[in-house]
């Protein structure tokens, strides 16, 4: 069985995927507290000639407030 | 400083507003006094309960860097027995910081230590520099502008998840930068009271390839590239906890260090106000005393006041 998955994003992503699979098949009790090891509310901004762009979140909030600029 | 300040001004109250009575003057200083008083109070007991939540945080950070360390010395090991051929002339550099304050120098002893390493290693001028956290980000746009690629934040509320640098280490791969080699500058946990900078080597894909001792693992392609990327991930989620738990001690060594410096400062203008109450009723004795003489009156009245 070849692994398709190569082609569209990385190995960091893939293991992101099994491990929140992985937490919502668990047990009611277990799942609440592994759920917080999956939490992130990463942003982030590329930068060009020491300007700074705009912030993104890399997972955007359900209750999405507009994020300021830099 | 400040207690200084007062006292100078105590001190030359005579010299100054000979117009004013003494007492209202007093009074002014005394006001003064009362207010700074309870400003350093508040103050006090905003810093004191700062440490005590850095010190309930410290433990459950200095936990959780105990158990990510494991996944940096994981990448130790391989990394020892597939050293890179040559030295590496264009680096990105990973700062991991945090975004708050009140820490102590946490965020620019790793600033410091990466403008150091540009300077001393004759390196690619050119080398990119990416920042996790928005203090030190602030401080190397200032010193370093045009090597910065990307910057990160929202990192370092609460312990740091596999999950953020999973997604720091996604990012820092699609962003398409060209490097040689990835050195994660971060802030090593020396003891609960001292912290130093430190650096971290990762090396990418292609390095992994012509590194001759790599050869003895056998991997295939496929399997080189997601040992390349996971390798990194874990490198950035063991330099975010450790970062984590230095900054959470550096926070309750500054707030200690400035409750106790509140306290003192308390008590040397508790005495100021105290010496300066009693020199205004003083004042006002002596003024009730003497003010039958500047007034002529007959002996035996005034005899009966005194």
């Amino acid at each position: 069985m070849s692994s398709t998955w190569r082609a569209h994003f990385t190995f960091n992503r893939y293991s992101q995927i099994c491990a929140r699979a992985l937490r919502q098949s668990l047990k009611e009790s277990e799942r609440v507290k592994a759920e917080k090891r999956g939490l992130t509310a990463l942003r982030y901004q590329h930068w060009e000639h020491g300007e700074g762009g705009e912030q993104v979140y890399l997972v955007p909030p359900e209750d999405a407030p507009k994020a300021p600029a830099a | 400083m400040l207690a200084r300040r007062t006292l100078a001004r105590v001190g030359s109250q005579p010299s100054v507003l000979g117009a004013a009575p003494t007492n209202a003057r007093n009074m002014a200083t005394l006001r003064e006094l009362e207010l700074r008083l309870k400003s350093v109070r508040n103050i006090e007991k905003i810093t004191k309960s700062m440490k005590m939540i850095a010190s309930t945080k410290l433990n459950k950070a200095q936990r959780a860097m105990v158990q990510g360390k494991q996944y940096g010395a994981a990448n130790a090991e391989l990394f020892q027995n597939a050293p890179p051929e040559t030295s590496t002339k264009r680096r990105l550099f990973i700062v991991v910081s945090s975004d708050k304050g009140l820490c102590g120098g946490v965020h620019s002893s790793v600033s410091k230590a990466t403008r150091r390493e540009f300077a001393e290693h004759n390196l690619d001028p050119e080398s990119p520099i990416m920042v996790i956290g928005d203090k030190s980000k602030a401080q190397l746009s200032r010193a370093l502008p045009n090597n910065l690629a990307l910057t990160f934040n929202q990192i370092g509320r609460d312990v740091p998840t596999f999950a953020d640098a999973a997604g720091v280490a996604d990012l820092v791969i699609k962003s398409g930068v060209q490097y040689d080699s990835i050195t994660i500058v971060y802030n090593k946990f020396v003891s609960a009271i001292s912290y130093e900078a430190a650096t971290v080597e990762v090396l990418t894909e292609n390095s992994l390839k012509e590194s001759p001792g790599f050869k003895a693992y056998e991997m295939e392609d496929d399997f080189t590239k997601d040992v390349a990327e996971f390798a990194l991930a874990n490198a950035i989620y063991a330099a975010l906890v450790e970062g984590h738990a230095c900054e959470i001690s550096a926070r309750r060594n500054a707030m200690d260090n400035a409750s106790k410096n509140a306290s003192d400062m308390i008590n040397s203008l508790q005495l100021q106000y105290n010496r300066g109450r009693q020199a205004s009723i003083t004042n006002e004795l002596v003024d009730i005393i003497t003010g039958p003489f500047s007034v002529s009156m007959p002996y035996a009245l005034a005899d009966q006041i005194l």
